[in-house]
């Protein structure tokens, strides 16, 4: 089997879920046995308008972006995403709380008007266009990645949690950020880091997004249990899980 | 083989077992105790009140390899290892007991059954209630077999009852065992009479026939859906569980795309995909259809399997449950009031 053509571009973000893809450091020779790369700017300097999967990393925040978007989906088979950024807009979301004049003006200063820094309301990549696979998390999880991938080519529908971020830390044997009256978003955000944030004794920020089916109210419903409010929950939120 | 050993000595017995063998063991943990790598007898705690994580987990693996394979081949994973498992409560004694029995019908699972048998328990009763424990309504506050040796904290003694011969073996390796008497066994009676009131920090009014035979009734009880609307789906009172053992099998490829490992992870029937099949399908795709299974499975549906009741009233499910659903005590409560 001829090795698939894979490109990776990227949008708005940081590319760190790209530089992730190194920190599969001698792994990366495995990946490179079963893909060829043709476009991926942070490792070669080929670019390509033929491929078999897109990787799409970043968020949408303009209509030029929306339509490149829309250029690479009529090009690729399977179109994966790629980080929290890609999957669910990730804190480029927040720019959706602002008024995008004044967001310009914080940014650009004197700048803001020039036409090539206009902005719009920011989306996930499957608000513009379909998407076969989500690898979430901010940043991704290179080992995650290596597993996503290996279904892909197997032609296995990938398997990505739809259970929330608490398994994982009753696997872990954590203990539970609410048993110290700390507003963590583990119920309600999907798996599959490792419940990271918790172990290393820190709330969870919810990078991964909400699962299929969270029961938001429910979180709401019991805040007052820890001495806390919705607006609490809501600000923590807003970070990675902006719906607006 | 009933012995005695007075506190001050229980240290030296302690680390002369450190020295034999690996051993998990209660130690303190933030402000919580659990079960860990037992490195120095001075981090032993028998007077602990709960352990955060129940022992299953070193028997049940949340996560576990169980065979690796190639295209026409597979291979068993790597054998248990001896270990020494020190200060297990009477009411997770007999959680592992009831998996025990689990393990062993059917398919009788090697993995789980091969570690239990390479283990050596000692239980100790228990000297601090935990804020949930509610044993003592079920029972549950004492264990009179399944463990090598129980430990009972009489005074300035503990009473050592070693059942079998890995029990006997371990209690050779300490200095200043002596015999013990009529007089410590009623001592000891007196302890589980005692244990068995303490152990209530909630209160169950029926008893475990009766649930059993309530919930026959109680499939559309109001309660499942009131309390289920809070639920988030998590699974954390699943996976505290002592007696909760249900996991799902995945492959794991190699980059080869034809060689692998075949894994087991922890499951709970309280999470949304639990119950999903080939189509999809979910047959219990409603947040209180599954707030429900769970105790039918505690209350009715193990009990017909093993004739035992499957909830022995650890609290850990109270505590670890964020909106406060999860009292198994409040829930078979209001059936009976149906």
């Amino acid at each position: 089997m001829d090795r698939p053509r894979v490109a990776i571009f990227d949008f708005a973000c940081c590319e760190g879920c790209q530089l992730q893809l190194y920190n599969l450091e001698e792994g990366l020779l495995d990946v490179l046995g079963l893909i060829e790369p043709v476009e991926w700017r942070e490792a070669i300097s080929d670019q390509s308008d033929s491929y078999d999967i897109a990787v799409i990393e970043g968020s949408i925040t303009r209509k030029e972006d929306e339509e490149r978007l829309k250029d690479i989906r009529k090009r690729a088979k399977v179109m994966i995403a790629l980080g929290a950024c890609a999957t669910i807009g990730g804190v480029n979301k927040l720019k959706n709380q602002f008024d995008f004049g004044e967001v310009r003006r914080t940014v650009y200063g004197k700048d803001a008007e020039a036409p090539h820094l206009d902005t719009a309301r920011v989306k996930a990549v499957h608000e513009v266009v379909p998407v076969e696979v989500k690898i979430h998390g901010c940043p991704i999880d290179h080992f995650e990645f290596g597993t996503i991938l290996k279904s892909v080519l197997a032609g296995k529908t990938p398997s990505i949690p739809n259970y929330p971020v608490c398994v994982e830390c009753k696997k872990k044997g954590n203990i539970c950020r609410y048993e110290y009256n700390e507003v963590c978003l583990g119920p309600i955000t999907r798996a599959g880091c490792g419940a990271k944030c918790p172990t290393g004794g820190f709330w969870c920020f919810g990078c991964r997004g909400l699962l299929d089916n969270p029961n938001v109210d429910a979180a709401k419903e019991v805040m007052d249990i820890y001495g806390k409010t919705v607006d609490d929950l809501s600000g923590r939120l807003l970070l990675f899980n902006n719906q607006s | 083989m009933l012995k005695v050993l007075d506190t001050a000595e229980l240290g030296t017995w302690v680390e002369a077992i450190i020295k034999a063998h690996d051993v998990i063991g209660i130690q303190a943990r933030a402000d919580k105790f659990d079960f860990g790598p037992l490195a120095k007898v001075q981090d032993l705690r028998l007077d602990y009140d709960v352990s955060l994580n129940a022992p299953k987990r070193f028997f049940l693996l949340p996560d576990e390899k169980l065979f690796t394979f190639k295209k026409d081949e597979a291979k068993s994973a790597q054998a248990a290892e001896p270990f020494v498992l020190f200060g297990v409560h009477p009411y997770d004694l007999i959680a592992l007991r009831q998996l025990d029995k689990l393990f062993e019908m059917d398919n009788p699972d090697v993995h789980y059954l091969s570690r239990r048998a390479k283990a050596i328990v000692v239980a100790v009763d228990v000297q601090k209630p935990s804020a949930h424990v509610f044993a003592g309504c079920l029972g549950f506050e004492h264990v009179e077999d399944s463990y090598d040796i129980l430990l009972t904290k009489i005074g300035n003694e503990y009473l050592a009852d070693a059942a079998t011969a890995a029990g006997e073996k371990l209690i050779a390796l300490g200095k200043g065992f002596t015999k013990a008497d009529d007089t410590h066994l009623a001592a000891r009676k007196k302890i589980w009479d005692e244990n068995k009131q303490a152990l209530r920090r909630h209160e169950l009014k029926p008893n475990k026939a009766q649930i059993t035979a309530q919930l026959e009734k109680s499939y559309d009880h109001k309660i499942w859906k009131e309390k289920a609307r809070l639920c988030f789906s998590c699974g954390s009172c699943n996976l505290v569980c002592p007696t909760c053992y249900c996991f799902d099998v995945a492959d794991r490829l190699n980059w080869d795309l034809a060689s692998g490992e075949r894994v087991r992870t922890w499951d709970g029937c309280m999470l949304e995909d639990f119950a999903t099949v080939a189509g999809p399908h979910n047959f219990r795709n409603q947040r209180e259809a599954r707030y429900r299974h769970r105790y039918y499975r505690k209350g009715k549906y193990v009990p017909d399997k093993i004739g035992e009741f499957s909830c022995v009233g650890c609290g850990r499910c109270i505590g670890a449950c964020v909106t406060h659903i999860a009292n198994p005590v409040e829930v078979y409560n209001a059936i009976m009031e149906a």
